[in-house]
């Protein structure tokens, strides 16, 4: 080992995806590890380190992609990540069941000059199945240092670090030994030994010309390698056409790559990118003939056997929506009591601020607005846990592909992916995450479609909603009426997906080319390490957005405060008792604190808001209450049951089953059938609490935020005037 | 012929991707190059994706991407009836000509 060794290895973690690399990330960094985004993009970021013999090993998990295009958001992270940041050293994890098709991106780091060392992680896996890989040979072939690794139970890592050491060590050069010299030459991106032959004699001699040229421009090859780039020019890459324009000789490259491609093409009688990727493939399989041998057929059999029932064409549909409403079931059932005891605990935090805090603003201000707002986003916190984690293992297992199967079909003929579905399903649960499972989606537009029709799934916080209105206006078909929001949403998401691919996102429809991974057993550690990510993150955003918005909804119901005169309140007392004269001296206080806090709200900014914005609910036959309580709505949706409480005079502890504000609801007559069932179209169909629209915003951009505001509105709006309009010409 | 003619069960070698661009790509990386030796393992309900097996692995397709892979058949199978193939259901109709290379 020389000397002067880097005392920090910064290491690149590079795959395919299903090659396990978070699995072998977690088994070399253990507990030491953050999460963040890359810089402008929403893809996850993990880093960590791992200390050992006086060196630091700074660890860096790249997203898991197919290829070095810019295909995805992912390829282009990676891409970018690899030529800016420049790591010493890229771990490419390989799965050594799928060798060759893995071993195409390894081809493509080596190309990039940053030194490469292969892990052949899930090597057990592959001596079960019968694939015995000689990674001496392969090493030697592919002039990639090699080595065994089962990243679920950490073998093979310190092998994998020593070599990460030989090469590195190597590359400082102050003692090179023979041996680490070879492994220099081998990996340093010259491509190893027979790197001259990998695309051929034919187009080595076009690649050739052009490395030479590129080379002219030392600081440009300190950014772009001139093999890399020489590659990716003759596969017509544009990111590569566009770099090439900082080329000192600029237009003899550009000229030289463009003859280069139309040799190819006119020799090939194909398009170039796809001569270069047969000639990788050609390569690798030259490869694996000589180092990978198959004792036995490979066995898909247990795989096969659930598949033939899990994937059946007749089974497949009914057995996703199967499994949704049991992982549905699961979550609410088992939610519920870690809901109740945090409900209860943030009820008795409140209480107890209660006491200590003398009444007026601050008691107001901590007891409603932050202790009522954030609680009741925490106490969430649980159904999201076990739907990540429900959701986690059937990823983990390899259902998601099994379910975008089953389900593309149908998606499709609106618009949306066949990977948009889980997603989409998130949303029943809570908008937020759902928005963020987006994430999966490779192209951009089904990604935008995706999320912008998420709101349309109805969350569990529009749930209260429905079941009030429900049990208010429709008693004998409550239960259907509940229903029907929830299909009229769903059908309101196809039909926007359908509009949306038809005009502003209209394209070629998004290749759906996915790989279908065996059943793989789930690691605790795994699934513990997802669910705490994806939480950790809902937890983070939900709490800061809904904090603010809960204190800023306080603020407005609060202020300015009203002061009724004694004159008044006698007045109120009257009229209450000549309402019920039976009533004792508690539920007349109650009574009349109710009549005092919505005298307040109808005085505050929220019930002027209200009266202003009034001109904009009237043609749908609502009144400024509504107005009110589709403010305070944006908070979050649950929100709209007690503010509509408040309203009616039932008191601020009202909920969904509260007999109470049912028939105050009845009881004004301003409201019917008619409207009620329209105030659920409404409460359905406009814009999401600040949350989503925050969560939105953060993926997609103030634009995108800005339309899916107007678009929702709109047709929130729109639909619910026609269903007015026309209940009213029917005689509704 | 292509992989959209191709019956459950039926082995085929890949001659070559027709498509260009960033589907032809994709497929090529994913391992649809000249050679390549497949079998159709399943194709979902109402002419739904297809399952198929290349280079030791599965992959889900859609039949307009399968219509774009030209391949000869191994062993003893006959194509599937070509009535679909262009009609009204097919996978050359309005998705399918924006991203086909024109090559037939």
């Amino acid at each position: 080992m020389s000397v002067e060794s880097k005392k920090i290895l910064r290491i690149a973690l590079a795959g395919n995806p299903n090659s396990g690399k978070t699995t072998l990330f977690n088994a070399l960094t253990g507990a030491h590890h953050k999460v963040g985004n890359y810089p402008g993009v929403t893809v996850e970021k993990r880093e960590g380190s791992r200390f050992r013999a006086g060196r630091e090993y700074r660890f860096i998990d790249l997203p898991g992609i197919y290829s070095l295009t810019a295909y995805s958001m992912d390829e282009v992270v990676t891409r970018d990540f690899l030529l800016d940041e420049r790591p010493d050293l890229i771990i490419d994890v390989l799965d050594s069941t799928n060798l060759e098709r893995h071993l195409y991106l390894c081809l493509q780091f080596q190309e990039l000059g940053i030194p490469v060392v292969g892990a052949l992680n899930m090597s057990d896996e592959a001596d079960a199945k019968g694939i015995r890989v000689d990674e001496k040979a392969l090493s030697a072939i592919l002039g990639v240092p090699m080595t065994k690794t089962v990243g679920t139970h950490g073998g093979g890592v310190d092998a994998l670090l020593d070599l990460a050491d030989t090469v590195a060590d190597s590359l400082s050069e102050t003692i090179p030994d023979a041996e680490a010299a070879g492994l220099f030459k081998m990996s340093a991106g010259t491509g190893g030994p027979r790197r001259s032959i990998l695309y051929g004699a034919e187009l080595e001699e076009r690649l050739g010309p052009l490395e030479k040229v590129l080379s002219g421009d030392a600081a440009f090859c300190a950014r772009f390698p001139a093999r890399w780039l020489a590659v990716k020019l003759l596969e017509k890459d544009a990111h590569a056409y566009e770099a090439l324009k900082t080329h000192s000789d600029f237009a003899v490259a550009e000229q030289l790559a463009k003859e280069a491609v139309l040799w190819v093409e006119r020799h090939y009688r194909k398009d170039a990118e796809i001569v270069v990727s047969e000639q990788r493939y050609g390569y690798i399989r030259g490869a694996v003939k000589e180092a990978v041998s198959i004792v036995r057929k490979p066995d898909f059999s247990v795989t096969e056997m659930i598949d033939k029932v899990i994937m059946n064409r007749f089974l497949a549909l009914p057995i996703f929506v199967a499994v949704l409403w049991g992982v549905f079931q699961t979550t609410f059932v088992l939610g519920e009591y870690p809901m109740a005891w945090l409900e209860a605990f943030f009820s008795w935090l409140g209480g107890g601020f209660q006491e200590l805090i003398p009444a007026g603003f601050l008691r107001s201000l901590v007891v409603d607005g932050i202790i009522g707002g954030v609680g009741g986003v925490f106490s969430f916190v649980p159904l999201i846990v076990i739907l990540f984690f429900l959701l986690s293992l059937m990823e983990d297992v390899g259902y998601m592909s099994r379910a975008a199967f089953a389900t593309d079909k149908f998606l499709h003929s609106f618009g949306l992916h066949g990977q948009s579905i889980f997603p989409m399903m998130l949303g029943f649960g809570c908008s937020v995450p759902a928005i963020m499972a987006a994430r999966t989606l490779k192209s951009p537009r089904d990604r935008i479609v995706t999320i912008l029709v998420i709101p349309f799934m109805s969350c569990g916080a529009k749930l209260p909603i429905y079941v009030l209105l429900s049990a208010a206006f429709f008693p004998e078909h409550a239960a259907n009426m509940v229903m029907s929001m929830y299909a009229i949403g769903v059908s309101m998401s196809l039909i926007s997906a359908f509009l949306l691919k038809k005009t502003i996102l209209r394209g070629d429809p998004t290749p759906f080319v996915m790989e279908l991974p065996p059943y793989r057993a789930p690691t605790l550690r795994g699934l513990m390490w997802h669910v705490g990510e994806k939480s950790w993150l809902y937890i983070k955003k939900a709490g800061t957005v809904i904090l603010a918005a809960s204190l800023l909804i306080w603020v407005v119901t609060t202020f300015p405060r009203y002061e009724s005169t004694d004159a008044e309140r006698v007045v109120a007392m009257k009229s209450i008792l000549l309402e019920n004269p039976v009533l004792d001296e508690t539920a007349l206080a109650a009574r009349l604190g109710t009549v005092n806090a919505e005298r307040n709200l109808e005085y505050s900014i929220a019930g002027r808001l209200g009266r202003i914005i009034e001109p904009i609910f009237s043609p749908l036959g609502f009144d400024w209450k509504i107005g009110v309580a589709v403010i305070t709505g944006f908070a979050a949706k649950e929100t709209v049951v007690s503010t509509l409480g408040v309203l009616y005079r039932v008191g601020q502890e009202s909920d969904s089953a509260d007999e109470n504000l049912r028939s105050a609801l009845r009881a004004d007559p301003g409201l019917n059938p008619l409207k009620g069932f329209v105030l659920m179209l409404f409460m359905l169909l406009i814009p999401p609490c600040f949350a989503t629209l925050a969560t939105i915003r953060a993926e997609l951009g103030f634009q995108w935020l800005a339309f899916t505001f107007v678009w929702l509105f709109g047709l929130g709006w729109g639909l619910s005037f026609l269903v007015y309009r026309i209940g009213m010409l029917v005689g509704y | 012929m292509f992989v959209s003619d191709a019956p459950v069960g039926a082995s085929f070698k890949i001659l070559r991707v027709t498509f260009g661009k960033e589907v032809g790509r994709r497929l090529a990386d994913m391992g649809f190059t000249e050679g390549a030796e497949g079998v159709v393992i399943r194709s979902g309900f109402l002419r739904g994706p297809l399952q198929v097996r290349i280079r030791g692995y599965d992959i889900l397709i859609r039949r307009n991407e399968a219509a774009g892979i030209e391949i000869e058949p191994i062993g003893n199978w006959k194509p599937m009836g070509t009535r679909f193939r262009r009609g009204r259901f097919g996978n050359f109709g309005r998705h399918g000509m924006g991203i086909h290379g024109g090559v037939e």
